[in-house]
């Protein structure tokens, strides 16, 4: 029971996590100044933003529903958190790895984008309805190519179970080469996810204010910035589990550190990714998706399928 | 609970999130606004972002003497704005009205129609004045704990 409580609250639960979410976005951060030439924010800067968040006033609108108002980041940050109990990060398993976990990470990675949608439609404010259906049209186009380039690693490893996808490809180190377009997919997946800059349009700052967030402030708004911080931390450390997994069979310690150095650099790629992009608008987001990522994210699939068939 | 306050206290100073918000200004004072917002002056380096709105905000920047018209729409996001709030006003104009104080149209300041922390002077005030007038700012929350 006391180990339990550990593993979820502590390591790797909400203080670690929380921890190394407000790190990545440090990185992030920095490096997006450091692109764009500029000095960029001091190393506790997310810290004193979360802290000031805290300490601020909650408004909830007279006209939103006040408690799904109140609970819907709760249940974001709830989502993020249990996912990582899911991730390996100092050996090829996880804590509690079993059959089908890489699907329940992804469906519990979901579950945020719905509430930010729900968010936004309960605080009945017009910007916060428009980005949260925004929200939802967005989740339409980039979740089916995640899903198919991620478990399409899983067909070639012929597992649902992270541990057993993590051990076949330290084991047989060739086959990674063939993920590369699954890499790419999942990587472009991951920015929409994360509603970072190239796909940014539910919370456009200068079309629709602030998207889903904009009626929320202080300790909700506080949730919900630390909820992103923990989606984008655990989708990085789930790309580099099955895609670059060297590293996590060595002993714990080593491991550990080769684990956050990847988590860092596929962090330090979407920060170079939104440095370089612009905004798209909703339709091209949609149509770039389905014409062009799908197919790939297909093709990546039928690889994997053609490979498996033949030599495996 | 000490400790707790001073961590807070902390925190306020080291993330101001800014609002801007034109109360009837010729936009000198704006442009001036959005050039310390350039990464020339690179103000992230203090924490300061500009917010889209205001119940992210902490701190709202008005430029402009306070136009009759705007007025209602000034105290309207004010109140819109989390607990604790500060008014920065930028330029002559909202300090004082400027040349356009004692006209039949506007109401000559910011601080006639909402309390204001700060008064940053000039025409327009430039892009470092602004900077050095929010972080004179910050530094007087300290003080009063």
């Amino acid at each position: 029971m006391i180990k339990e409580l550990f593993y979820l609250l502590i390591f790797p639960g909400f203080l670690f996590i929380s921890a190394f979410a407000l790190a990545g976005e440090y990185i992030d951060r920095k490096l997006y100044a450091r692109f764009q030439n500029r000095v960029g924010p001091p190393w506790f800067q997310p810290l004193a933003d979360l802290i000031k968040l805290l300490a601020k006033e909650d408004i909830v609108p007279c006209d939103a529903n006040a408690n799904m108002f109140k609970l819907v980041p709760v249940f974001a940050l709830t989502a993020a958190v249990a996912s990582i109990i899911y991730i390996p990060l100092w050996q090829s398993s996880s804590i509690y790895s079993f059959p089908g976990d890489v699907i329940v990470v992804l469906y519990l990675l979901t579950i945020p984008t719905l509430c930010f949608f729900m968010g936004g439609w309960y605080s009945t404010s017009l910007f916060a309805r428009i980005g949260s259906v925004r929200t939802l049209t967005q989740l339409f186009a980039y979740e089916v190519p995640l899903f198919m380039s991620i478990l399409s690693a899983a067909v070639l490893a012929d597992s649902w179970s992270i541990k057993d996808i993590v051990n076949f490809y330290n084991s047989h180190p060739g086959y990674l080469l063939f993920n590369g377009i699954g890499f790419v997919v999942s990587m472009i997946a991951l920015l929409g996810k994360l509603e970072k800059t190239p796909f940014d349009i539910p919370e456009a700052e200068t079309e629709i204010v602030a998207g889903s967030f904009t009626e929320y402030s202080g300790r909700l708004l506080a949730i919900f910035r630390l909820t992103l911080d923990i989606e984008m931390v655990v989708g990085a450390a789930l790309i580099s589990a099955i895609f670059i997994p060297f590293g996590l069979n060595f002993s714990p310690v080593p491991a550990f550190i080769i684990t956050v150095i990847k988590i860092e650099l596929v962090i330090a790629m979407l920060s170079l990714a939104r440095t370089i992009f612009a905004r798209l608008r909703i339709d091209q987001m949609v149509n770039f998706c389905w014409k062009y990522v799908v197919p790939l994210a297909l093709t990546q699939l039928l690889i994997n399928f053609l490979i498996k068939g033949f030599f495996r | 609970m000490d400790m707790v306050k001073k961590i807070v206290t902390w925190a306020r100073i080291k993330s101001p999130w800014i609002l801007h918000f034109n109360t009837g200004a010729c936009n000198a004072c704006d442009i001036e606004l959005i050039a310390a917002l350039t990464p020339r002056y690179d103000v992230e380096r203090f924490g300061i972002q500009l917010k889209s709105t205001p119940r992210h905000a902490d701190v709202l920047v008005c430029s402009g003497p306070v136009t009759r018209q705007i007025e209602d729409r000034l105290v309207r996001i004010y109140e819109q704005m989390a607990q604790p709030k500060f008014v920065v006003a930028v330029g002559t104009c909202a300090c004082s009205g400027g040349v356009f104080k004692g006209c039949y149209n506007i109401k000559s300041g910011i601080d006639q129609v909402i309390p204001v922390a700060a008064y940053i002077p000039g025409c327009p005030a430039s892009p470092k004045a602004i900077i050095d007038g929010v972080v004179k700012l910050l530094a007087t929350l300290d003080e009063k704990k």
